[in-house]
């Protein structure tokens, strides 16, 4: 267990993205020269955050953020630093700064750490910092720890539990990103997106076929305006933080389940107030209904949804699609169920569970029917409509069966059961609180910040060779597309021909 | 080594004095050679395959310098990495050059007869596959031949049907019959391999002097042909020799007699998956109507009476294509010397073949061109010689070497071929190559060259001498123009015709200076004569090198990376469905379809995730290291794919 929870302090990184991708697989880097940071620490109440980076540009980071002029300094030695932005030189905050040079790294290449206050403004002022340090950029998913695996620093055993580590980061990233893409922002860069391969498509065709084909100089011109136009575009919205919605800090738990299994019931009664409407009527809960709540003193976002159900209904109808999709972006799924509704027969009862977790669930997340204990909880209320007997047979029956999610009995209505259940909430939520993959959208503001900058810049380079060098000006389109579909997905030679065909009629 | 269709024809023929004896069985001798479509080699991309295809010493550069009669370099105003070298050729001159190389090839047979059957055997224990191709046996006679390595190279013969009008009939091209049935059944049948369809066409021939050339635009050649073979200085044909071509556009009468006769077009309504970049006159009015569509009037040869009209393949009646072209004003009075016609063939789907081109489950069996879904002359010829390294290397017991991505558009032709497969006939782009502004048709040799003689064994060592020549003397030149160091101000008074704006105080070098824009490597080599003027051959290939060089360092970064993730193979005998390793279902059939021959092929797949990733990169290294141990101790080996399952599990 110390190894995994060891990996894991280490390698967070950012989402691939796979999930808006119409193909190709994920950018994946084994070891490059390319320079990698991350925040390595957990969020939530923490009092000293630790961002580590890795690779031939911590000594410049080290240099130009930390103000260590005399080289090297001690390796592994803690100095109290300023910590600045290597641009504006501003104090963002000040903190502890560790070098350790490769290859006594946890990576084996160099590394620097900057252990600082763990305020959100802070992490974000220094992770964005070191975006715009030459030759860093944000760490993928398990990136450190795929470094370190190629640097043969890890053993054997490590090894084993990193593919599975790595999995669960991209599907944590996956759902941070889920989230984010869903809002006003995710339209944003997706239009960016699309309008860029347009670009690209429309330059390559000048390129591939312009000797032979009527595509004429004017597309060129075109895509100049193109170019402009996004270039505006993303200099507004680099410059505009605020812009946009502003995404809550926190855990992000979802109840969903059938109509009437006392979904809203629970979260009135985790929150101690009557924030949902309850009612003895099947589908009374049509919207989401989002409140705040501080479990143990961890933040978390707590959301309830319409009961899953088919449903003639309209309005109904979009409910279980919001539903749905929330579960799909949820850190923590707390599936509800009614135990009036069970087979009085314990292995029955186990067997409609099974099938009710399967019908709530999203089908990625059910690949051998296994539910990771951190990320789901099963909720049986009303169990105050349980016999005695009955309720044991029924725990010791879903103790048995593997598969099984932890399973909750409570009763919103007598409070039974409720104390348990709240024990295993707060573990659950301590647990993702504690990595620092979930629910965390400043990071993700962080990366797509340095993403977009990266993307701007290559755009440059386009209009710098506009007219010397086509090759070298699509080049500069081609970086800009890579910088932004890190963010949005990897968009694979295919599609841009398929731009192409669509938009000219190429016949040799 | 059934061979249809000729420009794919390619070199294994530096191997064969090293392999032995070797044999090229061809339905006719005097078609070996003939251009099957357009009179062309070259142009986009496809240029850049011609230029990395004579840098491995294979055939077609130096053919089509000797056949060319029209020498461009396409692209020219768009930078050096996309120049598209091409030529117009002599039908004629092409195919006896062929024929002549290939005639007088020692210890070479080429023998006419069709291709009946493979032989198959019991496979060889050590190496992967179910089967193994023993030789061929040939249709009209009874003798097998046998060999220990075959090339499949059917163009689009196999299975072949020619479409024109409402008729169809058996056929590879006009006035060929196709390959035979046995063939075709031996792929699918006893060897279960997927077999797609696919279709092509090509325009009718007219009759030159029935066109009113003054109608169309002229469009001349280079004034001084730049050759495709890195060996040849100069073209045969000389600079005043070379014919035009002619530009001229379709009109809406042209559009009118498309829609007429759609119901007579048979070709056109089947669903076998066309070109969509070389589509028929058809295909391209109905995607796109009410626009005027270019049609190029070529040249067939010096001497030839037909003119090659691109950009009109058609399958309708004779009688409507007759019609068709005379909606074209310099083709109203036109005469068809041969019509056009569609053809469908059957292509073996290309990823069932690994990067050396073999297919994975037949030892000995290699497939190239046509038969792997791809389309031209110079895509043919990549795969084709190829194919013949790797068979030549297999008859030798050597291992199979491949062709990265990241080095050559033959590796990017390929890599996407074995690991993407296709849905249409593939054409290479320049757009397909990541690293394109590495890959240039300059720099070929270097990238080739040197590989080919040192590494794979394809290269005549005086190519290689002349590779090695051209690689130190541009080496000498660099460092000669890095050492050239001065400020900004001296460089201003050494070259008087130079913007230079800069004002800082760093000194700038030879190497930099050259970047700009309207700095030449002359102006340079005038004003610095003693350093400079030996290197005046490399004039243009130093000014390109100069203006690339910080892109292409970039681009090694990464270029590194990918080499070392193709450096990890996979096994071929992974059981990726039962691999004890936690891998969703999904990614494990995608693994199993497509069997990755290499991590990098791997890490490309649709669908992969970067965990099942790693869990492939575990596998690999406990492999590699069991593979280590087990060498070491006297149990002997054991089969990678034994030692891995156990390594994952401890």
């Amino acid at each position: 267990m110390y190894s995994v929870y060891h990996l894991l302090i280490y390698s967070r990184g950012t989402p691939p993205c796979r999930f808006l991708s119409t193909c190709e697989g994920v950018p994946f880097g084994l070891a490059d020269a390319e320079s990698i940071f991350a925040l390595s620490s957990g969020h939530g109440r923490c009092g000293v955050a630790v961002v580590r980076a890795s690779g031939p540009a911590s000594a410049t980071a080290l240099r130009c953020m930390a103000g260590v002029s005399r080289s090297p300094p001690p390796p592994r030695t803690a100095l109290l630093r300023s910590i600045r932005d290597p641009i504006s030189k501003e104090v963002l905050d000040r903190g502890l700064v560790f070098w350790f040079p490769g290859p006594h790294s946890f990576t084996g290449e160099d590394s620097v750490e900057f252990h600082i206050h763990g305020g959100p403004a802070v992490i974000t002022a220094v992770l964005q910092a070191l975006g715009s340090v030459p030759g860093m950029r944000p760490a993928e998913a398990g990136e450190f720890t795929r470094r370190a695996f190629q640097a043969g620093k890890l053993d054997l055993t490590e090894v084993e539990g990193l593919g599975d580590l790595i999995h669960a980061e991209t599907e944590a990233q996956r759902r941070q990103a889920l989230r984010q893409m869903s809002g006003e922002l995710g339209h944003l860069y997706q239009d960016w997106t699309h309008r860029l391969k347009r670009c690209l498509a429309h330059v390559e065709a000048f390129i591939d076929f312009s000797e032979d084909e009527l595509i004429e100089d004017g597309v060129l011109n075109q895509v100049d305006r193109w170019v402009c136009d996004l270039q505006a575009e993303m200099e507004r919205h680099l410059k505009d933080e605020r812009r946009g919605e502003r995404l809550r800090s926190g855990v992000q738990v979802v109840i969903a389940g059938a109509t009437n299994a006392g979904k809203s019931s629970l979260l009135n009664t985790l929150c101690q107030r009557p924030a949902a409407i309850v009612s003895p009527i099947a589908g009374t809960t049509r919207d989401i209904v989002e409140t705040a709540l501080d479990i143990g003193g961890f933040p978390v976002l707590l959301s309830d949804t319409a009961g899953l159900r088919e449903s003639p209904d309209l309005v109904e109808r979009e409910g279980v699609r919001r539903a749905r999709e929330r579960v799909e972006q949820a850190d923590l799924t707390l599936v509800v169920a009614d135990c009036a509704d069970l087979p009085s027969d314990a292995q029955q009862a186990a067997a409609f569970l099974q099938e009710h977790l399967r019908s709530v669930l999203p089908p990625q997340e059910q690949p051998e029917m296994v539910f990771p204990a951190d990320r789901f909880l099963l909720v049986l209320n009303k169990m105050d409509l349980l016999p005695e007997d009955q309720r044991l047979e029924l725990d010791g029956e879903l103790r048995r069966v593997s598969g099984f999610p932890p399973v909750c009995l409570i009763s919103c209505h007598t409070k039974e059961g409720l104390h348990d259940f709240l024990t295993v909430l707060h573990s659950s939520v301590k647990t993702l609180c504690g990595d620092p993959l979930s629910g965390a959208p400043t990071l993700t503001q962080a990366r797509h910040r340095a993403h977009l900058q990266q993307c701007f810049a290559a755009m440059a380079q386009y209009q710098r060779y506009r007219d010397l060098d086509l090759a070298l000006a699509a080049e500069g389109v081609r970086l800009a597309l890579t910088s932004l579909g890190r963010i949005t997905g990897r968009v694979g030679a295919e599609e841009i021909l398929d731009i192409i065909f669509k938009d000219f009629c190429i016949g040799k | 080594m059934l061979t249809k269709k000729l420009p794919p024809l390619q070199r294994f023929l530096s191997l064969v004095s090293r392999t032995g004896e070797s044999c090229r069985p061809t339905a006719k001798i005097q078609t070996i050679g003939a251009l099957s479509c357009n009179p062309s080699l070259g142009g986009v991309g496809k240029g850049q395959l011609v230029r990395e295809v004579d840098a491995l010493d294979g055939l077609c550069g130096r053919a089509g310098d000797w056949a060319g009669i029209h020498f461009s370099i396409l692209n020219r105003r768009k930078g050096p990495a996309v120049w598209g070298p091409r030529a117009q050729l002599d039908r004629q001159r092409y195919r006896t050059f062929i024929q002549s190389e290939l005639l007088s090839t020692p210890r070479l047979t080429v023998l006419e007869g069709s291709v009946e059957e493979l032989l198959l055997s019991e496979t060889n224990p050590e190496e992967p596959g179910t089967h193994r191709v023993t030789g061929i046996r040939l249709a009209n006679e009874g003798t097998p031949i046998s060999a220990s390595s075959v090339i499949l190279t059917t163009g689009t013969f196999l299975s072949g049907l020619l479409f024109m009008g409402q008729s169809e009939s058996p056929g590879g091209r006009i006035g060929d019959a196709p390959s035979s049935a046995g063939l075709s059944h031996t792929l699918r049948e006893r060897l279960g391999l997927r077999v797609g369809r696919l279709r092509t066409g090509t325009p009718p021939r007219i009759l030159k002097d029935s066109v009113d050339l003054s109608l169309a635009h002229l469009h001349p050649p280079d004034s001084v042909p730049t050759p495709f073979s890195f060996l040849n200085t100069h073209t045969r044909c000389k600079p005043e020799e070379q014919l035009p071509c002619y530009l001229t556009y379709t009109t809406p009468g042209v559009e009118r007699v498309v829609k007429e006769s759609l119901h007579l077009n048979c070709h056109i309504q089947q669903d076998a998956k066309g070109p969509r970049y070389c589509p028929s006159i058809e295909s391209r009015v109905v995607r796109f109507p009410g626009r005027q569509h270019q049609v190029w009037l070529e040249p067939e040869g010096l001497t030839s009476d037909l003119l090659y009209p691109q950009g009109l393949s058609m399958t309708m009646p004779p009688d409507i294509q007759l019609r068709l072209i005379r909606e074209i004003p310099p083709l109203q009075r036109a005469e068809i010397h041969t019509p056009g016609y569609g053809v469908q063939y059957d292509f073996v789907c290309p990823t069932q073949l690994s990067p050396a081109l073999q297919v994975k489950s037949t030892q000995g069996l290699f497939l190239a061109g046509q038969i792997n879904g791809t389309t031209g002359y110079e895509e043919a010829a990549a795969q084709g010689l190829w194919a013949g390294v790797n068979a030549a290397r297999s008859a030798l017991s050597m291992p199979p070497v491949a062709l990265s991505r990241t080095e050559s558009y033959i590796g990017v032709l390929i890599d996407d071929l074995v690991s993407r497969g296709v849905t249409e006939p593939y054409r290479m782009f320049t757009s397909r190559a990541e690293y394109r502004t590495s890959l240039r048709p300059d720099n070929a040799d270097l990238r080739l060259t040197l590989k080919g003689f040192e590494e794979v064994g394809c290269v005549s060592p005086l190519r290689y001498q002349e590779a090695v020549r051209v690689r130190d003397s541009l080496q000498e030149a660099q460092a000669a123009l890095q050492t050239l160091s001065l400020s900004s101000p001296k460089w201003r008074k050494a070259l008087p015709d130079m913007r230079m704006s800069e004002t800082k105080s760093t000194l700038l070098t030879g190497m930099d200076v050259l970047q700009y824009n309207d700095v030449t490597f002359e102006m340079l080599s005038s004003a610095f004569p003693e350093s400079l003027s030996r290197h005046m051959e490399f004039a243009q290939r130093l000014k390109i090198e100069a203006v690339y060089k910080p892109h292409c360092d970039l681009q090694k970064k990464e270029i590194k990376r990918i080499q070392k993730e193709e450096n990890m193979s996979l096994p071929q005998d992974i059981d990726y469905l039962t691999l004890p390793v936690s891998m969703s279902q999904e990614v494990r059939e995608i693994l199993d379809r497509v069997r990755p021959s290499t991590l990098g092929a791997a890490t490309r797949l649709e669908g992969m995730t970067p965990a099942a990733i790693v869990h492939l990169l575990n596998y690999v290294r406990t492999a590699a290291q069991r593979e280590r141990r087990n060498t070491k101790t006297p149990k002997g080996r054991e089969r990678a794919g034994d030692v891995c399952k156990r390594g994952v599990l401890t």
